[in-house]
């Protein structure tokens, strides 16, 4: 793809690797959703440094709308390198008295809404979508969730809604990683198949690697050509992907508590790499 | 502040109320899930579209889009049966429209035993639901002016504003030259001693009526209308109910977590003081039927509460 040349793609390749160690570097003060932050950097590298407009005054023109609030680490480790944080205060995450929440409350720069109750940024997003368009704004929202969240009835509502009311400047991002509180997501109450419920629901669906930056931004730029209707893009992830030596040994942390991980390794392991692409560690 | 004379009727005072506030206030829209003609704003979806919309039948989904339409620059007024607001969309009411501050209103229509069926549509215990949600606000109007006026106080309040709607024929109590509705303010409607009335939104008509036979009784009292539940004015309602011997609560609500709740954390706050009689839904299911026979059956009819206000009194 024109779009994707190899130098963009590479960059945010660097990007995601960076966001993967920052994960790391937060979680490993004491424990978190490292696992779901890891497997989301590439997604997050084209979402914060390719496909949200910025506004020209450091932040961004189009909207990102984040349903399942322990997915938080993944924005504020993208944030970080985008210099809105600084690691400094992100390695307060979990600490008593910090204001940097697991799962923020809307107003927390880089979050639009409170996403700690599952299934209610799909309809909040679809929302946004239907007023700024009601505006006439030029604004795209973006809203990601996850598989276990698609059990929640308050999504498909939600999917009634941007469908019937052709809400083309909505994209959702499924984080497909088939994991959920309890296990796989196959296991305690399948979802799939993801696409095709969306496509007949009327969105315009598309599964993509969600570790891959190239799959990811063909779908980003998928999504623009599409009129009349809302996008999904269901990302297959798999926790801790992008770094073998913690992905091998946690495939299924849900939570990983601050002993649990070789964190040392990870960071040598996500450092090389980085090292590698030509990024500086 | 109430009219004199004959009483006159509105037959359908949403439908005047919202287009009112949309043909003024272009920012506002009335969102629905599919109850337009039954909380009767037919006007705006017919004459302004553009202010209308309608999530389908999926209450979750009227809560969290309307608050995604507020984080976009609109003043959403979600309007529903107040028991689907409430049961069904407790958590995106708190979490959607409770947690930021983007006005964002509720108008939750037939509560308690205004409506005909039975528990499945009479909400009951709204009121104690929304003011356990920090920073709501809460308003139970009592008649077509104060239901107006509220209305237009609450599209410039900050977060979530809870209001209870009223729906087919709708009394006209309070001259809207005299009358004012201020957020937390109480009204005085009845002036007198020894037995102090309390009283919120449908009740406050309810309590008129039992007033007209306690003063054919001759037994001196007062009544004071509680639009807002919260923020309550802790003062005024403390200085009323100090002033007077014994306190008599009427409420469209279970006797529990609402306006006899209020009442009572207010006196207890400070101490002392009267005791308290609360009348309302008495911890039962209400039966179903006309309004008039609800109410006679749970002693809320003017005659059944003018006869246990007296006997609070005693």
């Amino acid at each position: 793809m024109s779009a994707s040349s190899n130098s963009r793609v590479l960059n945010l390749e660097i990007l995601a690797a960076k966001i993967r160690r920052n994960t790391l570097d937060i979680c490993m003060q004491r424990g978190g959703y490292a696992g779901q932050g890891v497997a989301l950097a590439d997604i997050a590298a084209c979402l914060y440094f390719d496909e949200l407009r910025p506004d020209g005054r450091g932040w961004f023109h189009d909207r990102f709308v984040l349903s399942n609030g322990h997915d938080a680490i993944m924005t504020y480790a993208a944030l970080a390198e985008h210099g809105s944080y600084t690691l400094e205060e992100l390695r307060t995450y979990n600490a008593d008295g910090t204001k940097i929440d697991q799962s923020p409350i809307e107003g927390q720069l880089g979050f639009e809404i409170t996403a700690g109750s599952l299934g209610q940024g799909p309809s909040q997003a679809a929302g946004i979508a239907w007023a700024e368009r009601q505006r006439g704004t030029d604004k795209r929202i973006y809203c990601l969730f996850s598989d276990g969240e698609l059990q929640e009835g308050n999504v498909w509502e939600a999917a009634m809604f941007a469908a019937h009311q052709k809400l083309s400047n909505l994209v959702y991002i499924i984080d497909n990683n088939d994991l959920q509180a309890s296990g796989a997501t196959t296991n305690v109450m399948s979802v799939e198949p993801v696409p095709e419920k969306f496509e007949a629901f009327g969105f315009f669906a598309r599964r993509v690697n969600g570790n891959s930056v190239t799959e990811v931004l063909e779908a980003f730029e998928e999504a623009k050509g599409v009129t009349g209707k809302p996008y999904v893009m269901v990302c297959d992830t798999r926790i801790f992907a992008g770094i073998d030596c913690l992905q091998k040994a946690l495939p299924m942390a849900h939570y990983v508590a601050q002993k649990t991980a070789d964190w040392e390794a990870g960071l040598a392991e996500i450092d090389a790499k980085i090292a590698a692409l030509g990024g500086e560690a | 502040m109430l009219l004199e004379g004959e009483t006159t009727f509105d037959s359908a005072p949403f439908d005047g109320i919202s287009f009112d506030l949309c043909s003024r206030r272009k920012d506002v829209v009335m969102v629905s899930a599919d109850l337009s003609k039954y909380t009767q704003i037919i006007r705006v979806k017919d004459e302004l579209p553009d202010q209308h919309l309608d999530v389908g039948m999926a209450e979750q989904n009227l809560i969290s889009v309307a608050a995604g339409v507020a984080k976009a620059g609109f003043v959403p007024v979600a309007t529903t049966f107040a028991v689907y607001a409430t049961r069904r969309a407790y958590d995106q009411m708190m979490i959607c429209m409770g947690t930021g501050p983007h006005t964002s209103i509720v108008v939750g229509f037939t509560p308690g035993i205004a409506n005909p069926a039975r528990i499945h549509h009479q909400a009951a215990e709204d009121l104690g639901m929304l003011r356990s949600i920090p920073n709501a606000t809460v308003i139970d109007p009592m008649d077509v002016t104060d239901f107006k006026q509220a209305l237009d106080v609450a599209v410039d309040l900050p977060g979530l504003v809870y209001m209870r709607g009223h729906r087919g024929d709708t009394p006209r109590l309070l001259d809207p030259q005299k009358f004012k509705f201020e957020l937390g303010r109480t009204y005085r409607l009845r002036s007198g001693s020894g037995i102090g009335i309390i009283a919120t939104g449908h009740a406050t008509q309810w309590a008129l009526e039992a007033s007209e036979i306690l003063e054919d009784r001759g037994i001196d009292h007062s009544l004071l209308h509680v639009p807002t539940i919260k923020p309550v004015d802790e003062a005024g309602l403390a200085d009323f109910c100090f002033a007077h011997d014994r306190i008599v609560t009427i409420e469209n609500h279970q006797i529990v977590t609402g306006l006899g709740s209020v009442v009572a954390e207010v006196v207890s706050n400070v101490g002392g003081g009267p005791r308290i009689t609360r009348l309302g839904v008495p911890g039962s299911w209400a039966p179903g039927g006309t309004l008039p026979y609800i109410r006679e059956q749970l002693g809320l009819d003017a005659v059944g509460l003018a006869d246990r206000i007296r006997e609070a009194g005693q």
